[in-house]
């Protein structure tokens, strides 16, 4: 594509060839009103609030920017006496249609448009017959569920067979796009379709937001680029849109990506898969996902950061500020129905959850656990500082958190069922909002971790050290460690402790140079393998491979122990341990009988 | 009919059917065509009868033609070879013809045609003034073949044309002749033919389209379905020299589903040349292969416009689309698409048989050739028109329309119909070519030509000619949609009296405004016939809004019915059909119209009889009447 020259407001602009004088105009930063053009639809024409006072040939003439390509020398005038009068006239006729419309009030404020001399229209009209939802629906949605009907005045936008009144079209997805572009708001999706549009809740965000198929993960995502969400991109699922192409540009979007796979050769591996939260909505009785205001500690966690959904908020669903917070310690956690185990961060965060609450916000809070455990170096004098802030500890775990009303001030609560163990009585206590300190569980994909790296898990389910004190980080794989929560609960100090023990252990390998392996190793005589492989499923340590050419079993010799497992397990007897082998035992055994 | 392979077989075909063909025989010649409402059916049928009664079956051919021109004097025959025109003929007056002329050779006196000025009786075609003022070129073969017979279109020099470009000329040559024949698009905007056949054939691409437009819509203007219905071949004849200059393979005929004749008859010309050849592939033996396909339009106006009926070929909403890229460019499924008129292609022909210096030879400096206008409204002589481009209105509407009927005086001539404006008295003598009429405000357009007298109200007239304009806005875009509205608005309201100062200043500048600003030529002519009528009739709409008074007596809220006491004969028709009861009176006693309850619906004046003619309408004036009826033997009877 060549360069052309123009001129646009006594300024110089260059635009490539094939591109419209709109767009030259943007592109040199001068503005030319318009309600019909969007960048990614084919020029309409049919506002005629872009046109333009051109000279080329020597002849001067008004046309729409939004389609009069660019040429060599063209003379544009985007604010001459002519094209403002013209463009006055249009806005005084749209201001008559829809005279309580804010973007053409704004727009006859601009060009000092007061009253329309003409009659004025119906005054809740909204619709501008831009035509951008139909376009939009029919050129990027691929859907044609709306189109304009009628003609002259009559002309409107209508879903076929309006006249039936059938509205449950099996061709609008209820996408929203039409309603997404229309200028004025004139477009609702009940106008269109029966269909719930399903919005998609963002992860980060913990579902508390929405997100656009697409987005940028997280604020500071690295790389901090966008992503296109493949299941719910309408390109994807129906090979249409591609608009985001047309908004871009520098042209960075590539619809023909493709996911990647990059092999790493490595001598050591340090697994730090983390964990998942508890799901609480299998204690029925706590009312999560039932109820609303009940939430998770992460989605307390994500309500409460300046970058989240609602900036910082702390907000009832409703939108109000709560007036009094309840705090649960131990979900999923200290309970034989679910976890055994203390997750032991979560004393912790719900004072900080104490804290920034009463930071934010005039609520009381309250705190039901079973027992405080602030372990960690300054934890209990955050304690006492929360009993001083008049955070209230109750002690006792709740039985209930239910929206019945037993009494008027209950009315439009929740109410929080519970023992009072320090005065011995059942009480309840209505409050706005109740967040569930939820445990810390293994992640859902652990056991195909463990299985891939060979690492046994605990009766918990967390990958299981090779010793507890001697060796917390190693597993009983070489070269293979753990750290974090993936070994199990533990808080942001010491899991960077735990980080920073494997990383060394690594490095101590790595420095070394030189790996030491067992000098009794199995060997496998291949003359008499029968590839059946047994082996290689009773080796402990992954140490056996299969060779698919030669169809026999080869033992890594760096990573087998020379445990003798695999020996005694070989129905061919084709596996030896060096050094060992069943004849010199045999004859030691002979040796010593004699 | 076998498939004729080379230019020579064409020839040797053309030469075999004008041997066969006798032209001392008897033929009955009846427009089956417009002059079908009038029951042309009926009289061919007559005819049918008669002639197999009196056994002259071989003696007598009875041909089904096109339109004749003279719509006016519907039905109309001509009997050959003398050349007879007899005209509103009834199947009744079939046995008399048989018999006086086609048996003894006479005139059937009372058929014949009385010439409105002089009263003298003409009996033969080419000597009535109407069709002896006309240069048929376009319409050669209309009215004198019969348009489902491919061998009558042959046989006068049918695909001579073609074939002379098939074997002797270039592509290159036949853009050059008729780009030097001058020849300009007879759809109204008059485009020089030649130049947009360049501007196709340069376009970049394969694969492109040829379109004919036969979505005439403009009221009144019947000259394209003419020449559909009357002479199919010819607008073929032009297609596939078009595509022979341009390099298409694919046309397109659209044409109005309204009108089914023009549809049958060019359907069975399709078929007809595809059958010997003359369509299909390696037409003539060359390397052309074009076929035609048949687009029915749903009959919306704005599909007239070439961008908007693209849209309508390819299956959508005939809307239009902005300019660039034109069609040339990007037309017919984005790809490049020459669009001609049907009288464009018309013309085709006699330029390449006649040269394009003989085509360049007629019509004016800027503006060549013949052209056809469909002469309607208020004149003697309403129909069909082709003429030299250049002369003068006058002409066409006094000496080939034969001046205004009843004596009455003649007020202007709308030209180029809605999209156009008005000629007055003043420039009767002005040429008739693009460009003076430009100058004038008024437009060549599709080449209507409305005739007003003394009775049509100018305001009016714009207010009809608008409110078909608005009715047919596509409404995409702005100035056109509810511009046009909120014109027609303001002109209901001055024909109703209810017009403020102002109102002429608003119209102006909104008609400048649409005109600047729309986005087709349906937005940007629709004010025309406003701004024209203005122009020239300026005190008519002063009249209107200052004195709520309608000089021509049109506008009924500004009119009053009153009943002439030297008139009345007290015959109680009036009386009886006024569905307001406003009219009092009795038998043989003059009658009283009470403008209390008078909802001037004009009933009483259209009943009235005319040998009385008792009631009068007026605007602004009041008519001396009594107070209470009285016998009508006690009035003075006025002359």
């Amino acid at each position: 594509m060549s360069e052309v020259t123009l001129e646009i407001d006594g300024k110089e602009v260059k635009a490539e060839e094939g591109t419209t004088v709109l767009e030259a105009a943007k592109g040199a930063g001068i503005d030319i009103p318009t309600l019909c053009y969007h960048p990614a639809l084919s020029p309409f024409g049919s506002c005629r609030l872009c046109m333009v006072e051109i000279t080329s040939k020597g002849r001067k003439r008004l046309v729409t920017s939004c389609n009069y390509p660019v040429e060599e020398g063209l003379v544009v005038a985007t604010k001459s006496p002519d094209v403002i009068e013209v463009r006055k006239g249009i806005i005084e006729l749209l201001l008559a249609r829809c005279p309580n419309v804010e973007l053409i009030q704004n727009l006859a404020k601009e060009y000092g448009v007061e009253e329309p001399p003409y009659k004025p229209g119906d005054e809740d009209e909204k619709c501008i017959l831009c035509g951008l939802c139909a376009r939009m629906c029919e050129e990027r949605m691929g859907a044609s569920v709306i189109n304009f009907v009628d003609r002259g005045v009559d002309r409107r936008v209508e879903t076929p067979f309006q006249g039936t009144g059938d509205k449950d079209l099996d061709v609008c997805r209820a996408c929203g796009a039409c309603a997404f572009v229309c200028p004025t708001g004139a477009i609702t999706l009940e106008d269109i379709t029966g269909k719930t549009p399903e919005p998609i809740l963002s992860e980060f965000d913990e579902g508390l937001a929405t997100r656009a198929p697409v987005y940028v993960p997280f604020a500071q995502a690295v790389p901090n680029v966008p992503v296109i969400d493949k299941e719910q991109c309408v390109h994807f699922t129906t090979g249409k849109c591609k608009t985001c192409e047309e908004f871009c540009a520098p042209r960075a979007i590539d619809f023909e990506q493709e996911d990647e796979v990059i092999e790493v050769e490595v001598g050591n591996i340090i697994v730090a898969t983390g964990f998942d939260l508890f799901d609480p909505s299998v204690i029925q009785q706590y009312g999560y996902g039932r109820l609303d205001n009940v939430l998770t500690s992460l989605e307390f966690e994500r309500m409460v950061n300046s970058a989240g959904p609602t900036e910082g908020h702390i907000v009832l669903k409703d939108g109000s500020e709560p007036g009094s917070i309840g705090l649960i310690h131990c979900v999923g956690s200290r309970d034989e129905q679910y976890h055994e185990y203390c997750s032991r961060v979560c004393c912790m965060y719900s004072m900080k959850f104490a804290h920034l609450i009463k930071e934010h916000t005039s609520a009381d809070v309250y705190e039901f656990y079973i027992d405080i455990r602030s372990f960690g170096k300054g934890y209990e004098e955050f304690y006492n500082r929360m009993l001083e802030e008049g955070t209230v500890f109750i002690r006792g775990k709740p039985a209930e958190v239910t929206n019945i009303a037993e009494t008027p001030e209950e009315e439009g609560k929740l109410i929080v069922q519970f023992e009072d163990t320090l005065v011995g009585r059942q009480r309840r206590l209505p409050v706005d909002m109740v967040v569930l300190s939820c445990g810390l569980e293994p992640s859902r994909d652990v056991e195909e971790v463990a299985r891939l790296f060979n690492i046994s898990r605990s009766a918990d389910g967390f990958f299981l050290e090779k010793h507890p004190k001697l060796d917390p980080v190693a597993t009983m794989t070489d070269g293979i460690f753990i750290a974090g929560c993936c070994q199990g609960p533990k808080d942001i100090p010491d899991t960077v402790a735990q980080a920073s023990a494997a990383a060394a252990e690594a490095l101590s390998m790595i420095s070394r140079g030189t790996v030491e392996i067992e000098a009794a190793t199995a060997v496998i005589d291949e003359s008499l393998c029968t590839g059946c492989q047994l082996c290689k499923i009773l080796c402990p340590y992954s140490a056996i491979s299969f060779d698919e050419e030669k169809r026999v079993c080869r033992v890594n010799e760096a990573l087998c122990k020379g445990c003798g497992v695999c020996v005694g397990g070989c129905p061919s007897d084709a596996i030896n341990l060096s050094h060992y082998t069943n004849e010199q035992i045999l004859a030691q055994m002979e040796g010593a009988l004699s | 009919m076998g498939k004729i392979r080379t230019a020579d077989e064409l020839d040797s075909l053309r030469q075999s059917i004008i041997e066969k063909l006798d032209p001392n025989k008897t033929c009955v010649r009846i427009c089956m065509t417009g002059c079908r409402a009038y029951g042309a059916e009926e009289i061919r049928d007559a005819f049918d009868e008669e002639i197999k009664r009196k056994g002259l079956e071989d003696k007598v051919e009875i041909r089904e033609t096109g339109c004749h021109g003279f719509c006016a004097r519907a039905p109309v025959v001509v009997i050959d070879p003398q050349d007879i025109f007899y005209q509103q003929i009834t199947a009744d007056d079939v046995v008399d013809i048989v018999d006086k002329t086609l048996i003894e050779g006479d005139i059937v006196d009372r058929l014949v045609y009385v010439d409105p000025v002089t009263g003298g009786k003409i009996p033969f075609a080419h000597d009535v003034p109407f069709y002896k003022e006309q240069t048929k070129n376009v319409l050669r073969n209309c009215g004198i073949i019969d348009p489902t017979n491919i061998s009558h279109y042959i046989a006068r020099d049918g695909y001579a044309a073609l074939s002379k470009v098939l074997t002797n000329m270039t592509p290159e040559q036949v853009i050059e002749a008729v780009e030097r024949s001058g020849l300009r698009g007879r759809g109204g905007a008059g485009f020089p033919t030649g130049r947009k056949w360049r501007l196709a054939r340069a376009a970049a691409g394969d694969t492109k389209y040829l379109v004919c437009n036969g979505d005439e819509g403009d009221p009144g203007a019947f000259m394209d379905r003419a020449v559909l219905e009357g002479d199919p071949h010819s607008v073929l004849e032009g297609m596939l020299i078009a595509a022979y200059a341009i390099g298409t393979k694919v046309g397109y005929v659209y044409v109005r589903a309204e009108y089914p004749i023009a549809v049958e008859h060019i359907k069975i010309a399709i078929s007809q040349a595809e059958e010997v050849g003359l369509l299909g592939k390696n037409i003539l033996g060359s390397k052309l292969s074009f076929e035609i396909r048949i687009k029915e339009g749903a009959g919306a106006f704005v599909c007239g416009e070439e961008t908007a009926l693209l849209m309508s070929i390819e299956g959508k909403r005939g809307m239009p689309r902005p300019r660039p890229p034109f069609p040339s460019e990007s037309g017919l499924w984005g790809k490049p698409t020459n669009n001609n008129n049907v009288e464009t292609y018309a013309n085709i022909t006699s330029i390449i048989l006649n040269g394009a210096d003989w085509y360049s030879r007629i019509g004016t400096e800027t503006s060549k050739g013949t052209k056809i206008f469909a002469l309607a409204g208020k004149t003697n002589n309403t129909g069909l028109v082709e003429v030299p481009i250049g002369i003068p209105v006058r002409k066409a509407i006094f000496d080939i329309g034969g001046g205004i009927p009843d004596g009455r005086k003649f007020k202007a001539v709308q030209m180029g119909g809605p999209s156009g404006g008005c000629v007055p008295e003043a420039h009767l003598d002005l040429p008739i070519d693009y460009g003076s009429l430009e100058a004038i405000g008024s437009i060549m357009g599709s080449g209507g030509m409305i005739v007003m007298d003394e009775t049509t109200c100018a305001v009016d007239i714009a207010r009809y000619f608008l409110s078909f304009t608005q009715s047919e806005s596509c409404g995409k875009c702005t100035p056109c949609r509810f511009g046009s509205k909120v014109m027609l608005d303001t002109l209901t309201r001055i024909t109703q009296g209810q017009g403020v100062e102002g109102d002429l200043e608003l119209l102006e500048s909104l008609a400048q405004q649409i005109k600047d600003t729309s986005l087709c030529q349906l937005g940007s002519t629709c004010p025309n016939p406003v701004l024209s009528t203005i122009k020239y009739f300026r005190d008519e709409y002063e009249a209107h809004i200052k004195e709520k008074r309608c000089p021509a007596a049109v506008c009924d809220a500004l009119c009053s019915y009153y009943i002439l006491p030297d008139k009345c004969q007290g015959c109680m028709i009036c009386l009886r059909a006024c569905p307001s009861e406003a009219i009092e009176g009795g038998k043989r006693m003059v009658h009283i119209i009470n403008q209390g309850k008078c909802i001037k619906c004009g009933t009483c004046l259209s009943v009235c009889p005319a040998r009385f003619s008792a009631v009068a309408k007026v605007s602004g004036e009041h008519v001396p009447t009594l107070e209470e009826p009285i016998p009508v033997s006690t009035v003075t009877k006025g002359g």
